[in-house]
């Protein structure tokens, strides 16, 4: 199978990681620099997990759940929560909270405090089932998923307030994984967030969903 | 309008009815966008649409609906997830369009969303696009060829549509390119 991908493409990030947390046997083809986004669904879309039955997958989280089905790690409804509020949630606010730091110049702190509840939610996850990853005691594709997300915004975990202690172990945890570690490498570095920033500009805006569910 | 499905709690309880399920689930929303929350006995509970609808198909035991193989399931969640982030996240005339476009450009050559087994995305689907349909002019049906016939496939499908009003489509073809 082969998976295309665009550097410096935020998505990049968490398809990269998960291949390599689920040692799925891809060949990594670097495709047009301009990440689509999911509107255009024509092809060659990137990121793209092309199979060898031909089928080919466009959303991030599928890619990054197949890799885990194909080595035999069923979702649960707890993954399936974690992803489904990753693409509704989460992915919406970390890519305005990306685009204000990038391209607006603002703080990093203040793109972090803009995902204060979501920050939140993830703290309280954690802290309430005692557990070190966010479906269980082991990694998931939800764990790979939600990193993909905050690593862009966050970079590292100093970044977070000090009372998120949970979310900071674990997030730091994710960061130094060898998966994780050599995804960002590959997308991010050397050039490291300059990638996002002119995939960024070449593109309008994120809104945030909870604006344009109001604006019918 | 004619009744519609309206995203959430509503569109659970077709589903519960179409998998031949006990009444008997609790049903909460949360925040503006009213999420739906399937209340548990023990802990906080199941949230959001998606993973709601895979909990009540392996409830009710019929998993193949959610994929057999690891290619299947993945493009099964592809499509749900694409529900509701893209058709319940739009709201414009043009995110419509994008849509039924889109979907118009995968269902080309496929009979249900994941290839040719009925599954959950084509429930998911039908529910979430059903008042975009029955608004739909006959040149519009004519021009989503592919989602037409998609679409009056899944209406026909024992238990999907229940009290949902009928979109008609018209047999023969009013509108041509030919000239």
């Amino acid at each position: 199978m082969r998976l295309r991908v665009a550097p410096g493409g935020p998505a990049a990030l968490k398809v990269l990681a998960a291949a390599g947390a689920a040692a799925a046997p891809v060949r990594l083809v670097w495709g047009d620099p301009l990440e689509r986004p999911l509107a255009s669904l024509s092809p060659p879309w990137v990121p793209a997990l092309e199979l060898d039955s031909g089928t080919v997958l466009f959303s991030p989280n599928a890619i990054c759940q197949f890799f885990f089905l194909a080595r035999g790690e069923e979702p649960t409804d707890l993954t399936n929560q974690w992803l489904e509020w990753e693409a509704t949630e989460l992915q919406p606010a970390a890519s305005a909270a990306l685009y204000a730091q990038l391209v607006h110049g603002k703080k990093g702190l203040e793109a972090v405090e803009a995902l204060g509840q979501l920050l939140d939610h993830i703290e309280q996850n954690l802290t309430r089932r005692g557990t070190a990853y966010l479906a269980g005691d082991t990694k998931s594709v939800a764990d790979v998923v939600v990193w993909g997300a905050l690593f862009p915004v966050l970079q590292d975990e100093t970044s977070l307030p000090s009372e998120l202690q949970a979310l900071r172990t674990w997030f730091q945890n994710m960061t130094l994984s060898e998966a994780c570690r050599k995804a960002a490498d590959s997308v991010l570095m050397p050039k490291a967030l300059l990638e996002f920033k002119s995939y960024l500009q070449k593109h309008p805006p994120p809104c945030v969903a909870t604006e344009r569910a109001t604006s019918n | 309008m004619a009744a519609a499905a309206r995203p959430g709690v509503e569109e659970l309880a077709l589903l519960e009815k179409l998998l031949g399920l006990p009444r008997g689930n609790k049903y909460g929303v949360q925040g503006e966008r009213k999420i739906p929350v399937l209340q548990t006995n023990n802990g906080p509970g199941l949230t959001g649409l998606m993973t709601i609808a895979a909990h009540l198909v392996k409830q009710a035991k019929k998993d193949q609906l959610l994929g057999s193989t690891a290619e299947e399931k993945a493009v099964v969640q592809q499509w749900l997830e694409y529900r509701v982030t893209q058709v319940d996240g739009g709201s414009s005339k043009e995110d419509t369009t994008t849509i039924l476009k889109n979907l118009n450009i995968h269902l080309e050559d496929k009979v249900y969303l994941a290839g040719n087994t009925f599954t959950l995305a084509d429930i998911l689907m039908y529910y979430g696009l059903h008042h975009i349909m029955v608004d739909l002019t006959v040149q519009e049906k004519e021009k989503y060829l592919n989602v037409s016939r998609w679409f009056n496939h899944i209406q026909h499908y024992p238990g999907v549509r229940q009290h949902l009003s009928n979109v008609t489509f018209i047999k023969n073809r009013l509108y041509t390119n030919a000239h």
